[in-house]
């Protein structure tokens, strides 16, 4: 039996251990193990006396990668994004934004909900993680959608989208870990993700305001604001932008001239301003202690999918499959862009049943060195690529479509842990309902992933300019 | 027979001699010994020597500055200012270094032999802004420098500053450091040089030591014919990477050209200001330190001395 | 899908096992949270004492290496007591009784495996580093200031070893339930719907505001 074969059996294994509902971490790092021992036995020729040394190689190998793979410093973001976002609720940064949108424009038909879409989008810049996103904006915007006479399905259902935002515009924990997969620059994919970010806001809005003109029910303008009252509402969202500013600019200077610093510094900067602004909104060591442990144990979870995937992969790189699988990709006489196509469609099936981060780390390691060899390899020129981008870039725009991807499949059923989450908030609505009040938004983002596709320099255009 | 050989990142100049090696084995053996060379796919670059210990792999490629501590003797060739001008050179001072008996020891004790060196060019500095030719100039630079460069600068006022090789563009443009030492083919692939206004021609600063291993049972194990397949095939690496390399530097300048970097001469009395604060008491420290620890050092360093020696008057 | 959970509690010797191993799994969990804060305090230092003393902390970079084992392995046995990690439990979630419990107890009796191992393979990795006769016991050090790694490289088998104990505590309370054929058993995490899950974890947040 050749390596390959061996990939297959324990790539098999792994998904019946999954979906027997072991933890994915340990069913991952499991297989990985199981299937380095298979790896080495056969190399020694499954003598019985050498099964031994097969398994203290393998334990070996599979005991080095948990220090060796979370010590890095590109991987110390995730914990200072999530923490920010913890920090974020204790400085009274969500109320404050939704009222701040609310009162400049919610005057537009479907003006509830296009305000929420923003203040989830302003929310989004300092909250690197989408569940935690819609949880809090359920309970801060569908009480007021529904007070206006919102059909309820509707509001709970641009809720649960607009938190998918939150992974796309930077920081974003999810972006962070397909750069450290793919070995890209961190700074440069949190940069690309803001444009593709904003630009799945504004199709969100437009698909709102489209359905209120259309749907009279859907709900009023909100008017009456005196502009009195709409600069008042703007110094309690200001740390926000403090925070937006802070970010952009340790990893790229927009005003013209340097950085100011690292993405790794940037971040945790940014947590640090969110931090004073939470001490001076009263929190004190009892919150901030629920916040340190909540933090880490999103952390724990985080990284123990990190370090127990990242055995499998070691294992997948002793078989060699990446390698095999990219050979077979490339000599398959399709177009690339249709291969792109069908890759992107199976990620969307495969979403509907997995979780957005264990997803990316089981098949990216075997599906990024495919679509890299598809557009030419990594060292590829633009002019010589299947589309029409140099290898970096490459790896920018697909790490960008994936993430989209993995984003929305937040959001379709069966499982879409977004919407369960605003199903959990709201007693009154069942998660079928969330699914169905979040089904117009499928539309939006089918047009968004496909106008993504098709014009890459949405997603290219700030990573250029960085360049 | 086929060995596993874990390097990392892309196939490069630092990298060729390897593939070369592969070539030669698997040509000399007709395809019965085969080098699967893997980029990054076994094991992290700074595990390589822990991979060789364990048996993952059979061939591997490290760095002893990223780890000082797993591997002291080699450590001598990372030295500041040791006078080493040019990859000839490099390679002579790291095969002798390579044979002496208590460089081999520490190697085993990871299981591992050293094989072939991968000689670098000196580490010398790119900067923004004005060019700094003066030892004055160096006070208070930011500097991305490691292990004993790091140590050189930092003796003349510099502030060596901690990012990995992937952000030293980015830690540049940000100005988080003013300056970043490299090898010629590390500045062309992180980018570095697109960011500079200057670079220093003859600071010759020092540079790090990255040896190709391969584990000792798995050599041992090997049948004689493959052995002296292997044994043989080394100067042939070790010569295409050479002459790949020269054309690599060949092209530098032209690369400078085109790039509009200054090439920064410092004066003779300049450097020997620096190795006068730099050099010495670096080396002495070291020779201390390695010599409490029961390591020849004072041995390692004649013999790199006395190898450079050889190496000019031949 | 984050399957988290609830434990239940009586008098029994089982329950005050994980109780007591509960408390020592929450400072553990308090040690990673300090460990994120730090990573912030760190960032803070070094930008400050760049731009304002041009002196940047020496070692950033080693030092954050140093403390991501802290921030990424202390809680992990927290976060198994009640079932946070992740997982798929379409299956799971449709078994019941005698069923559900041996399935429960046969893929923690997997994990079991896999950490037992893991111990084995990450202390062989810390004993790599680590050496009685060398300054500091140091045979492994970090690239720029040259600090040694075992203190951070003992982090895993430790971490590891707790998590083994709070393996060993679940498997005796899935195999009890199995065999008595209990309802709610004790010191296991119990699955919710995910409805019911929600709401507790929205509840969580809800507290925070
Ligand atoms: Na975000
Ligand atoms: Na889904």
């Amino acid at each position: 039996m050749d390596s390959i074969d061996i990939g297959l059996w324990v790539t098999g294994g792994l998904l019946l251990m999954v979906v027997l509902g072991m933890r994915v971490a340990f069913a991952a790092g499991l297989a990985g193990l199981v299937g380095l021992v298979w790896i080495f036995w056969a190399k020694f020729g499954y003598a019985p006396d050498k099964l031994g040394k097969a398994v203290t190689v393998s334990v070996k190998i599979a005991g080095q990668v948990p220090h060796s793979k979370v010590s890095s410093q590109a991987l110390s973001l995730i914990p200072t994004f999530i923490l920010i976002g913890y920090l974020a609720y204790y400085a009274g940064l969500t109320k404050a934004l939704f009222e701040a949108a609310k009162r400049w424009i919610a005057w537009v038909p479907g003006g509830l909900a296009v305000s929420t879409v923003f203040a989830t989008a302003g929310f989004a810049a300092v909250s690197g993680a989408s569940v935690a996103t819609s949880a809090v904006f359920a309970r801060i915007a569908i009480p007021e959608m529904l007070a206006i006479g919102y059909n309820k399905r509707f509001a709970a259902g641009v809720v649960a989208a607009a938190g998918t935002l939150a992974s796309l515009i930077p920081p974003s924990a999810i972006l962070v870990i397909y750069a450290i997969i793919v070995e890209q620059d961190v700074g440069k994919l949190l940069l690309a993700g803001f444009i593709p970010g904003a630009f799945s806001a504004v199709v969100y809005v437009l698909l709102i305001v489209g359905i209120a003109v259309i749907f009279k029910n859907v709900g009023p303008p909100v008017t009456g604001f005196t502009w009195r009252q709409r600069f008042e509402s703007l110094p309690g969202a200001l740390p926000i932008v403090f925070v937006i500013v802070i970010i952009i600019c340790f990893v790229y200077n927009p005003f013209g001239g340097d950085a100011w610093g690292t993405p790794t510094e940037g971040g945790a900067l940014g947590a640090f301003v969110v931090f004073l602004m939470a001490l001076y909104h009263g929190m004190r060591w009892s919150e901030l202690k629920n916040a340190l442990l909540e933090t880490a144990k999103l952390t724990v979870m985080i990284f123990t999918i990190i370090w127990g995937v990242l055995i499998y992969v070691r294992f997948l790189g002793f078989a060699d499959l990446p390698g095999a699988f990219a050979d077979w990709i490339t000599s398959l006489t399709m177009s690339p862009m249709l291969i792109l196509v069908c890759i992107l469609l199976a990620y969307a099936v495969l979403g509907m049943f997995m979780d957005a981060i264990g997803m990316l780390l089981l098949t990216l390691p075997v599906v990024y060195p495919a679509v890299m060899a598809l557009n030419g390899g990594e060292a590829v020129t633009a002019a010589d690529s299947a589309f029409g981008m140099s290898g970096t870039m490459c790896a920018i725009w697909f790490g960008i479509l994936v993430v989209k991807m993995a984003e929305f499949c937040l959001i379709t059923p069966p499982i879409g842990l977004n919407c369960f989450v605003v199903a959990g908030v709201r007693p009154d609505l069942s998660v079928q309902d969330v699914f169905r009040g979040v089904m117009p938004f499928f539309i939006a983002d089918g047009i968004t992933i496909a106008l993504l596709v098709a014009f890459p320099s949405i997603v290219l255009y700030l990573p250029r300019l960085a360049q | 027979v086929e060995w596993n050989v874990s390097l990392w990142g892309k196939r490069r100049a630092f990298t060729e001699h390897v593939e070369k090696l592969a070539e030669l084995v698997s040509e000399k053996t007709g395809g019965e010994f085969t080098l699967n060379i893997s980029y990054g796919g076994l094991s992290k670059n700074k595990e390589n020597l822990d991979g060789i210990s364990i048996g993952a792999f059979e061939m591997a490629q490290f760095c002893a500055g990223y780890h000082r501590d797993k591997n002291r003797a080699i450590t001598v060739l990372e030295l500041p200012f040791l006078g080493v001008s040019n990859l000839d050179e490099e390679v002579a001072v790291s095969q002798a270094v390579y044979s002496h008996p208590a460089v081999q020891e520490e190697m085993a004790q990871w299981s591992a032999r050293l094989l072939m060196p991968s000689p670098m060019p000196q580490y010398n500095i790119v900067g923004t802004g004005e060019p700094r030719d003066q030892l004055a100039e160096f006070d208070g630079m930011r500097v991305r420098a490691t292990g004993g460069i790091g140590q050189a600068f930092s003796a003349v006022g510099g502030v060596p500053t901690s990012v990995t090789a992937t952000e030293a563009y980015n830690a540049m443009e940000s100005g988080v450091v003013d300056t970043v030492a490299f090898a010629q083919h590390a500045h062309l692939a992180y980018g570095t040089i697109n960011r500079a206004d200057w670079w220093t021609a003859n600071l010759n600063p020092g540079t790090v030591n990255c040896p190709v291993v391969v584990n000792i049972d798995a050599y041992e194990a090997l049948s004689p014919e493959h052995r002296e397949a292997l044994d043989s095939s080394v100067d042939g690496a070790v010569g295409h990477y050479l002459e790949n390399y020269g054309k690599l530097l060949d092209k530098w300048d032209s690369v400078l050209t085109e790039k509009n970097v200054t090439k920064v001469e410092l004066a003779e009395g300049e450097l020997d200001a620096f190795r006068k604060v730099a050099a010495d008491p670096i080396r002495e420290k070291w020779i201390a330190d390695m010599s409490a620890q029961g390591l020849p050092a004072q041995d390692l360093y004649e013999l790199v001395m006395a190898t450079l020696k050889q190496q000019r008057g031949n | 899908m984050a399957g988290q959970a609830s434990v239940l509690e009586d008098q029994s010797l089982l329950s005050r096992f994980d109780r007591w191993l509960l408390s020592l799994e929450q400072a553990l969990a308090l040690l990673s949270g300090l460990a994120v804060f730090s990573l912030m305090v760190l960032a803070v230092v070094s930008v400050g004492g760049r731009n304002t003393a041009n002196m940047p902390l020496p070692g950033y970079v080693d030092w954050i290496e140093q403390v991501m084992p802290l921030v990424a392995f202390m809680g992990i046995s927290y976060v198994q007591r009640d079932g946070s990690h992740i997982r798929m439990d379409i299956v799971v979630g449709r078994l019941h009784g005698r069923a559900l419990w041996f399935v429960e107890m046969l893929t923690v009796l997997l994990v079991l495996v896999l950490m037992v191992a893991l111990v084995w393979g990450s202390w062989a990795h810390f004993q790599r580093s680590f050496d009685f006769s060398a300054p500091l016991w140091s045979r492994d050090s970090s690239i720029d200031i040259g600090i040694p790694i075992w203190p951070a490289k003992l982090l895993a088998p430790v971490a590891f070893s707790v998590l083994c104990v709070r393996l060993v505590l679940q498997v005796w309370g899935y195999g009890r339930a199995f065999v008595l054929g209990l309802a709610n058993p004790v010191a296991v995490p119990l699955i919710q719907d995910t409805v019911a899950q929600a709401a507790a974890e929205a509840e969580q947040l809800e507290g925070q505001e």
